[in-house]
């Protein structure tokens, strides 16, 4: 009877000593955290650190911007909308007004913008009290504390660049199309010159139409100052400019 | 014009501060020892009676009230009121302390930060306090009244009465019993029972089923545990606390000679506390509050204050029974018996919440193995060990 009652104890009594191990690792995490600061951060009084290229809200470098509207084209929520807006001598300009009750902070305005006139930027408290204080518009979205690392890059590696035995990554996207002219069904309109908003096109003359006499003007685009935005490509009335892989 | 001359008496006419010391007081309750809270409150009832004496005399000169106000049987009376105030304050600071104490340690060893509001978090009690203070008293319709409100009140006022009689030191103490060790286990063992009661009649499964839980831990528990006290009183023999704690002065530490019973006595106090890694009463993950579930606002806070002095009084049974009490080795008493005293109690209470925070909790079926075929042959053995010891002559007979 006696046995019998002996054998539920464990083999070896001193296997209960286990029990020291979980409190001696919690011995030692507590000496840590005593001198350490604990891993939660308070956060309203202290903030977590950002990296530069942080997603938080766009900002804007309005000086910068030729307002091309490729942050508008490139947004998936759509909430990028270019508007009139007067610079600093006057002018009116097209800038973009960025809508934060609708922007996902994914950044792709600042990675698609040609000339880095759009940047992200580490702010992310934007709580307001009503939806129309969430319209940034130009002037707002400055952000006078902008570094570089701010300006984040569109990298891409093309499987033609892979093919052709160049794995390096391209810097800029801009570098891969350029819009090409079909030339029979140009009219010679000058729509593309006008809206280009950096003045690559120039309209040069071809020749003279045999029938009415006047001058044949072709768009000629120049390739250093273009920057892809296709906004002549939109506004082309016969679809005669398209926008072409050049490698 | 009718003028009054009134002759003016001075304020220390009546606050004879100096003029008579506390134990020269015919009615001084504690016969021949002195007692450091009631002296304080005595020396206070001396200024705030004084001068309500000196004011009532300003405005009806050669009253008798004044003078029977500064007599010495009153004086004696609405001083012990003060020294029940002033004990039930500091033990209640002292508890709230080691809430704080848990509330920021057991932060620590979950890698957090702990409770934030003021003064280092410490004000989270009082903010605790006040929001169930607030709250409306809802009792459920199906309960037992009587039962329901009166063993709650019991369990609450008893967890206060046994942490207001462990004596902080030799000269504060509210009464010294030569029997204070067995009075106190047995307050400490009467609240499960009020516990098993309670459970019952509020009518619902959980509670029951938490009060009999509470009431299995007890019997579990109860019984080592008074054989480890009586060990101790067989080491130092006597049951009176301040006896105990010179004994060990004169000796060593008892944790030295009794490490078993260290251990297990350690073990046992927390279970019969119903602290965490034991709290199959309280079982907050399978029962909803336990023995509490129907208890709300006022009531439960001030059962998670109870829960706390009883916490209290656990370590500082553990402080007196095997870390030497108010006592330093060398030392002695020092000047400052009771702060050595508080400190030693919230070392033991942060080995409670180390535990708590390393050990996962115990199923009920292995709470009563632990208790019956781990703790009660232990503390046997540590008996054995004592008497052992006391047999070969390592420790003064008395």
């Amino acid at each position: 009877m006696a046995m019998k009652y002996l054998e539920k104890y464990p083999r070896s009594t001193a296997r209960g000593l286990w029990v020291i191990k979980p409190q001696w690792h919690v011995l030692k995490l507590f000496a840590k955290t005593v001198f350490h600061r604990p891993v939660t951060v308070l956060y309203p009084y202290e903030k977590e650190w950002v990296p530069d290229n942080y997603r938080g809200r766009p900002g804007l470098d309005f000086d910068k911007c030729v307002g091309c509207g490729m942050c508008a084209r490139m947004c998936p929520t759509a909430c990028i909308k270019i508007v009139d807006s007067e610079a600093a001598d006057g002018k009116t300009v097209k800038r973009p007004q960025v809508n934060l009750g609708r922007c996902a902070m994914c950044g792709y305005c600042a990675e698609y913008c040609p000339v880095d006139a759009m940047t992200v930027t580490p702010e992310y408290e934007l709580a307001e009290f009503t939806r129309f204080d969430l319209l940034y518009g130009p002037r707002r979205l400055a952000y006078d504390k902008t570094t570089e690392g701010m300006k984040v890059k569109l990298e891409v590696t093309l499987q033609s660049d892979i093919d052709n035995g160049n794995a390096e990554r391209r810097v800029s996207v801009f570098s891969l199309d350029r819009p090409e002219l079909t030339d029979a069904k140009c009219i010679g309109c000058k729509k593309c010159a006008k809206v280009c908003p950096v003045d690559a096109i120039q309209m040069v003359e071809k020749g003279t139409n045999e029938k009415t006499g006047k001058p044949i003007l072709r768009p000629v685009i120049d390739e250093v100052k273009c920057i892809s935005c296709s906004n002549c490509i939109d506004d082309c009335p016969k679809d005669a400019l398209v926008m072409k892989e050049v490698l | 014009m009718i003028s009054v001359v009134v002759e003016y008496t001075s304020i220390l006419d009546f606050i004879d501060f100096n003029g008579q010391y506390v134990m020269d007081n015919a009615y001084y309750p504690f016969e021949d020892v002195y007692n450091l809270p009631f002296a304080i409150s005595y020396g206070l009832w001396k200024i705030i009676g004084g001068a309500l004496a000196w004011l009532i005399n300003l405005i009806f000169p050669e009253n008798p009230v004044s003078d029977w106000l500064m007599s010495e049987p009153v004086c004696v009376l609405l001083s012990l009121i003060i020294f029940m105030l002033i004990v039930f304050i500091v033990v209640f600071v002292c508890t709230l302390i080691s809430l704080w104490m848990e509330r920021k340690c057991l932060g620590r060893m979950m890698d957090r930060r702990g409770t934030m509001v003021g003064m280092k978090g410490f004000l989270q009690c009082v903010a605790d306090g006040l929001k169930t203070f607030m709250k409306e008293n809802t009792i459920p319709k199906k309960v037992d009244n009587m039962t329901y409100m009166w063993t709650v009140s019991l369990v609450i006022g008893v967890s206060v009465l046994l942490a207001c009689m462990i004596p902080l030191s030799q000269r504060w103490f509210v009464v010294n019993y030569d029997s204070g060790l067995l009075i106190i286990m047995a307050f400490f063992a009467l609240a499960p029972f009020f516990i098993l009661v309670s459970g019952w009649s509020q009518n619902n499964k959980y509670a029951m089923i938490g009060g009999m839980r509470a009431a299995e831990l007890m019997i579990s528990y109860e019984v080592p545990m008074l054989i480890m006290i009586a060990t101790t009183a067989l080491l130092a023999g006597s049951f009176n606390i301040g006896d105990i704690v010179d004994a060990q002065y004169e000796t060593v530490w008892y944790f030295i000679p009794q490490i078993i019973g260290f251990i297990t006595f350690f073990f046992c106090a927390t279970a019969e506390s119903e602290r965490v890694p034991f709290d199959i009463a309280e079982a907050e993950a399978e029962l909803v509050e336990g023995w509490q579930t129907e208890y709300a606002g006022m009531k439960w806070g001030l059962i998670m204050l109870a829960d706390y002095f009883r916490g209290y009084v656990a370590c500082a049974m553990v402080t007196i029974m095997y870390l030497g009490g108010w006592a330093l080795p060398i030392i002695g008493n020092g000047p400052i018996p009771e702060i050595v005293f508080l400190l030693k109690t919230w070392f033991v209470f942060f080995l409670m919440i180390l535990v708590r925070a390393a050990l996962g909790r115990v199923r009920p079926d292995q709470i009563v193995n632990i208790g019956w075929k781990v703790f009660m042959p232990l503390s046997v053995i540590n008996l054995a060990v004592v008497l052992l010891l006391k047999v070969g002559g390592f420790f003064r007979w008395l």
